[in-house]
């Protein structure tokens, strides 16, 4: 993890909310989680200026960018003077501007001895070459979202600040954007921000995560850590409780129907997927797909079963979360019974069976 | 009945039409201003701005005629530097020019003010966040996008001017083949009995306004990007 560059000490009062923030971030990709009206987009907001906070200081890289102390003179510098990168939830394009008029916008705007993006190498690293002549009504949602990173890249932000890119695309694309997204973030160095309600996105993609709740700071550690920490699984919406793992294709086989993916440590078996040998893959598995057996199960027609320790029991609603780590850490639900059962605890040493069809490939 | 204009009616055709363009011309970009102010900004003083713009439209316009002259006359604000310029506006065609754009400004601001808060403020906070200011946002992105509203409103006040009556006769007279509007031309005509003229200036003024409800129409239709 890199040095802290973000310095969030604020305070922004609605009529039915008080957000409350003092919290240094590292330079790598800082997830904000949290449930809806948690506080994550007004956040973001009071970051790239569109928000003003009520007090405190907004510092990037040792700038103000807000400042209520009278020694800056209350600083609340324009959005157009910070530098920040925002990609929308819902990408926000020109809607009277083609693709490339897009891009090139922010590019425009940046002056010469500050652009160290070039729009062509965006272009390439997001394969947005075949849609620079299309108008965005046109696109579809997961081609608005590359194009929407690639605008906001391209005017050379010091920090991009991304808000639920994936909350409105479907399954398929979800996993090729955090996957640009994390090779923009490797080849550019740029920090990023990123606002999610859905866990298993911050799991893959960022190094730290901050979770928010009603409009408080609860935990600030790496994702795997988050995760451990009582008060943030009841946070998670059930529906969402899935793991995302990234891999890649290393064997198809026909007969049986399946495609052989290694992820880190372990091999799984997936539906046949269009994909060629070596081919980066991303899958989500749902928390409630996946079974845990106590011993080494036997005849059993499922072909994935993974060896793993428990690291985490979490009680949401009437289910418990079971953090179980196979080389990665691989979220199961359970029923309080099949808790006391199996006599799960941190540490116990249990079988995960993940049924092929239950895997669902991202991208 | 004589149906074919002469060439001095068809003169008083163009002073009109050149009134009613120089008018909304000059109003335009006042206009532009004010809309943008009243759809997009939060600043104080905009409910005495909204008042103050909509006045035209619901005083007489021989009231705002008089406001005008008062502004315009030798003693006014402005006569002194007219008198440095070595000019004289009041009973020119110019004067009905700025008659034509204040009375219809009103409607002008409304039309723009309409398309431009129709602009998501959120595009416009992305061209910021991208580095955009405010005008070049409100040029790039906020025009562009109330494009069809904004030409609409164009329309919409060059067809009140070419209407304009109670402000001009005030500040302009009606002076035959200097000053005589279509409208004031048919007043004079039907005053003086000569109903064949009036009514050949009448069709003038049906065919001009009918052309310009279509395109107004026809903007606005299309005025969803």
């Amino acid at each position: 993890m890199g040095e802290a560059f973000l310095n969030l000490q604020f305070r922004k009062s609605f009529p039915d909310f008080t957000l409350e923030l003092d919290v240094s971030l590292s330079a790598g990709i800082t997830a904000i989680f949290g449930p809806s009206g948690s506080g994550k987009t007004t956040t973001l907001n009071c970051i790239a200026g569109i928000t003003k906070p009520d007090s405190g200081s907004v510092e990037l890289w040792g700038r103000q960018l807000y400042s209520s102390s009278t020694r800056f003179r209350g600083i609340n510098r324009p959005p157009e003077k910070r530098r920040v990168g925002y990609v929308f939830q819902d990408g926000l394009l020109f809607p009277h501007l083609r693709v490339r008029e897009n891009i090139l916008y922010g590019y425009h705007q940046t002056p010469k001895n500050r652009r160290h993006l070039q729009p062509n190498k965006l272009v390439e690293m997001l394969e947005l070459e075949p849609l620079l002549q299309r108008m965005p009504s046109t696109l579809s949602g997961g081609e608005r979202q590359r194009v929407a990173l690639a605008r906001a890249m391209a005017a050379s932000p010091e920090i991009l600040l991304l808000d639920e890119p994936l909350a409105s695309l479907d399954m398929p694309f979800r996993g090729r954007i955090l996957r640009h997204l994390k090779a923009i973030h490797h080849e550019t160095g740029i920090p990023m921000v990123y606002v999610s309600h859905t866990l298993s996105e911050v799991m893959v993609l960022a190094q730290q995560a901050l979770v928010l709740s009603d409009g408080k700071q609860v935990a600030l550690d790496t994702p795997n850590k988050v995760l451990h920490q009582t008060p943030v699984l009841p946070l998670v919406d059930p529906a969402h409780l899935e793991t995302l793992l990234e891999g890649r294709v290393v064997a198809h086989h026909p007969t049986s129907g399946t495609t052989e993916a290694v992820f880190g440590d372990f091999t799984l078996w997936l539906p046949t997927v269009d994909r060629e040998k070596g081919d980066p893959i991303t899958v989500s598995v749902a928390a409630s797909d996946v079974m845990v057996a106590a011993e080494a199960p036997t005849g059993l027609s499922a072909r994935n079963v993974l060896k793993a320790t428990v690291s985490a029991l979490n009680r949401v609603g009437d289910t418990v979360m079971v953090t179980a780590d196979a080389g990665s850490p691989i979220l199961v639900e359970v029923t309080p019974e099949a808790v006391s059962a199996l006599g799960l605890q941190p540490g116990s040493e249990v079988y995960l069976v993940l049924k092929a069809s239950s895997i669902v490939v991202l991208g | 009945m004589n149906h074919v204009p002469t060439s001095e009616e068809f003169d008083v055709l163009l002073l009109s039409l050149r009134v009613a363009a120089v008018g909304t011309v000059i109003g335009l970009p006042l206009g532009l201003l004010i809309a943008w102010a009243l759809a997009k900004t939060s600043m104080p003083g905009k409910v005495l701005l909204d008042t103050l713009v909509s006045f035209p439209l619901v005083l007489p316009p021989v009231v705002t005629g008089y406001a005008l002259l008062l502004l315009l006359g030798r003693n006014g604000p402005l006569g002194g530097l007219q008198d440095d310029l070595g000019i004289e506006i009041l009973f020119t065609w110019f004067a009905a020019a700025l008659a034509a754009g204040l009375v219809s400004l009103p409607l002008m601001v409304r039309s723009m003010e309409v398309a431009m808060g129709a602009v998501d403020p959120r595009l416009e906070l992305a061209a910021r966040s991208l580095g955009a200011s405010r005008w070049k946002v409100f040029t790039t992105i906020t025009v562009p996008l109330a494009f069809r509203g904004i030409l609409a409103g164009v329309v919409l006040a060059f067809a009140r001017g070419m209407g304009e009556f109670g402000a001009t006769i005030i500040v302009a007279g009606n002076i035959p083949g200097h000053t005589q509007t279509l409208p004031l031309a048919i007043f004079t005509n039907l005053q003086v009995g000569d109903d064949d003229a009036a009514v050949r200036f009448i069709v003038f003024s049906l065919a001009v306004a009918l052309a310009a409800l279509l395109a107004h129409r026809w903007m606005l239709k299309r005025a969803v990007v």
